[in-house]
């Protein structure tokens, strides 16, 4: 034997006492930072990298901070990507303390992690490891553990009895943090990848009614030649009806207002395909009364030349459908549905266009035939009406994209008031107008806006100023083509 | 001899058109299942800014959770040269309208305009993502059309050449320093660089009268027919979409157009 048998170089007694001496120090002079393992969801073997994780336990240990003047001078950085922070921290764990109040909770974890290659898994939980996060109460930072010393101090009497955890701040993607402590959700709800969703609870029905007439009007317009180079809506124009004495009191549901409706009236509505901008169809708002003969349709100005189009009457139809409430909080045109005439005939059908959220106008496709009396009008009521309280990082989804995301803010001002819901993890985009829904809550109201990029809270992305000023000087006449993934 | 005032703002149209091309790239990661989770639009923005805005606007609290958001993108413009390949007289101009007045431009200078797009990324495939997404649309140009001079509604075609695609990847070296993935893929944008703009007496052609003779006696000859040619529409632009109006009138009142009181006399 080498060694002096008669003297000990640390027996398990001794080393258990300065253990103890140890972990009293840390629970004495020592602050509770959070310690957050990292959860593997997706990893790549072969350019070996974890491309995404999840952060969703935390465990309080004590740590003697050793950052005894502070973070080191000159932290924060201005590069040519913005403003990044360098801030560095070292922190002392004991090591009894991980092993016997965080690594038997690590080890549940292990079960449910995906494998790195064949056999392998990259979670294990023997030590604190590289890659976790460490939430630092006293700046309300999140670090990134970059390496952990274990021989420091080195072997007192034959063995180590704590870990230096050496961190630094968080390079922050699209990592789903979900700690459930209100402390760290609160100092993440603004940073990351979020997206504000708009959302709205109340809305009312539009409400319209029909004018019949037994007098021949424009029941259709077809077009027979679309035309090219409409930059701008043209005018349509429909030639007056010979007879302007016929008596107005067989108009089924005209009043007072209604003096002016014997000529027939259209819009047209342009379409771009290819580049050519023409006419798509022509929609009629006024059927007129009193024509014999179909009129001539003429289709002017636009910047565009070459359209035409023909039209057809016919007796007993609508002549116009006027608004009687334009409702409010519609974000996609309502459906409207004409009830058939009684008795046969060609059941009418229109179109909306809303404006501001309310209904502005009726625009009739075919204004229909054999009706002789008014027929029932239904609009599509406005979304939902919207009730619950979304919970910080549940998943919501919306209803007709299918899209999901995770809640980060849910700010409920009251009745009447927007809402403000902050998302982050989008799997796609949000359609304006569908519902969104909490998988845990159960909460659903209606999306009325979002700006639909994701954007960083730091207020480094010019995507959108960029955007607005390149449409004023670039010709993008075949669209910019670095537009989708 | 220097110092009539103009300002185009040809180079700043340039940097932002430059810059949207890259403004809607986006990345996704999928979970271990291949579903996609996220679908990040990449933030773009021009590096080089004051430093105090820096400051108040991306650190408003100065507290920040975090070191920084990934991925970001950043460009700016790094040279301007001169490209004598693409050098015409500089003697040459050619007419332009306003709107209400003809001008006349010179032939604009060609000018090379150096830039920089740096990708900085946090993983690896994140930066192939946004890499792949660029690159198969430059062979080894794109062209842009630009509105270079508004007030004369000068648009040019401006290829931009990518020039150099590398990258860095500090993957090496102790614990102490983060692994940093920096593209960078360089480009050259050859625009052209226009100098003032003047004002000339001449007009925009709108009307085009011609009288046919019978004989060629232009003295005792009476024009027995006249051909006009207008636009159409009348107050067409130059770079409009417009046509033409054809006339054709026959006389036979023995009288012959005076250009100079611009009635037949």
């Amino acid at each position: 034997m080498a060694l002096n048998p008669f003297f000990l170089q640390g027996s398990p007694t001794e080393q258990g006492l300065v253990q103890d001496l140890v972990n009293e120090h840390l629970r004495m002079f020592g602050i509770e930072v959070y310690y957050i393992p990292r959860k593997l969801l997706k990893t790549d073997n072969i350019i070996r990298e974890v491309q995404s994780s999840k952060f969703d336990d935390n465990f309080i240990i004590e740590a003697y901070l050793n950052n005894h003047e502070g973070y080191s001078p000159g932290s924060d950085i201005m590069s040519k990507f913005g403003i990044t922070l360098k801030n560095e921290l070292s922190l002392i764990i004991s090591r009894e303390r991980f092993e016997e109040f965080i690594s038997p909770f690590l080890s549940e974890i292990i079960a449910g992690e995906p494998s790195y290659s064949p056999g392998e898994k990259l979670v294990f939980a023997t030590r604190p490891k590289e890659g976790d996060l460490i939430f630092f109460p006293l700046g309300e930072r999140l670090f990134e553990l970059k390496h952990v010393e274990f021989e420091n101090p080195f072997y007192q009497l034959g063995k180590n009895y704590v870990y230096e955890l050496k961190c630094e701040l968080f390079e922050y993607e699209d990592e789903e943090i979900s700690t459930g402590i209100d402390e760290i959700e609160s100092t993440l709800s603004d940073t990351g990848y979020i997206t504000d969703l708009k959302l709205v609870a109340f809305g009312g029905s539009a409400q319209c009614q029909a004018i019949v007439s037994p007098y021949a009007g424009v029941n259709e317009i077809i077009i027979t030649n679309d035309g090219y180079g409409y930059t701008r809506t043209p005018t349509v124009t429909i030639d007056p009806p010979p007879d302007f004495t016929l008596d107005r009191s067989l108009l089924l549901g005209a009043t007072s207002l209604n003096r002016d409706i014997s000529k027939a009236t259209a819009v047209a509505i342009t379409t771009s395909v290819g580049g050519v901008k023409s006419i798509s169809k022509i929609l009629i708002t006024n059927s007129g009364y009193g024509y014999i003969d179909p009129p001539k349709v003429r289709i002017t100005g636009g910047g565009g030349t070459g359209a035409t189009a023909i039209c057809g009457i016919t007796t007993n139809l609508i002549t116009r459908i006027h608004i009687l409430d334009k409702g409010d909080r519609y974000y996609q045109p309502p459906t409207i549905t004409i009830s058939g005439p009684v008795g046969g005939g060609t059941t009418a059908t229109a179109i909306t266009k809303i404006s501001s959220g309310r209904v502005s106008e009726v625009l009739l496709v075919n204004a229909g035939s054999g009706y002789t009396s008014l027929p029932t009008i239904t609009v599509s009521p406005p979304p939902i009406v919207g009730f619950g309280t979304y919970i910080v990082s549940e998943e919501v989804t919306g209803t007709l994209s299918g899209t999901s995301a995770i809640v980060k803010y849910w700010e409920n001002p009251g009745k009447d008031i927007d809402k403000i819901l902050r998302v982050y993890l989008n799997n796609g985009t949000f359609n304006v107008g569908e519902n969104i829904v909490g998988s845990a809550s159960s909460a659903i109201y209606t999306l009325k806006s979002y700006d639909l990029d994701a954007t960083t809270s730091d207020n480094y992305s010019q995507n959108d100023e960029i955007q607005q000023e390149a449409e004023l000087i670039v010709d993008f006449s075949e669209s910019n083509p670095f537009g989708t993934y | 001899m220097l110092g009539t005032y103009y300002y185009h703002h040809i180079i700043r149209k340039t940097i932002v058109a430059f810059g949207t091309l890259f403004n809607d790239i986006h990345i996704q990661h999928q979970n271990d299942s291949d579903q996609v989770i996220s679908d990040m639009k990449v933030p773009l923005a021009y590096g080089p800014m004051q430093k105090f805005l820096a400051k108040i606007q991306q650190q408003e609290k100065l507290n920040k959770p975090v070191a920084i958001t990934l991925p970001r993108m950043s460009f700016e413009m790094t040279s301007i040269r001169y490209d004598s390949t693409r050098k015409t007289s500089v003697t040459q101009s050619f007419k332009a309208s306003d709107g209400q007045n003809l001008k006349k431009v010179y032939m604009p200078v060609p000018y090379n305009i150096g830039f920089e797009l740096n990708i900085l990324t946090k993983l690896n495939d994140d930066s192939l993502q946004i890499v792949e997404q660029i690159l198969p649309y430059f062979q080894p140009a794109f062209t842009l059309t630009i509105d270079l001079v508004d007030s004369i509604g000068e648009k040019r075609d401006i290829p931009l050449n990518l020039d150099d695609v590398s990258f860095r990847d500090d993957y090496e070296g102790d614990f102490s320093e983060r692994r940093a993935l920096i593209y960078t893929l360089k480009f050259t944008a050859k625009t052209y660089l226009f100098g003032p703009i003047a004002d000339t007496t001449e007009g925009l052609i709108r009307k085009v009268q011609v009288d046919l003779y019978t004989n060629t006696d232009i003295v005792s000859a009476k024009r027995e027919m006249r051909y006009t040619v207008v636009p159409d529409p009348i107050d067409a632009e130059p770079g409009d979409d417009f046509g033409f109006n054809e006339n054709w009138e026959f006389f036979n009142d023995s009288k012959t157009y005076s250009p100079t009181q611009q009635k037949d006399i």
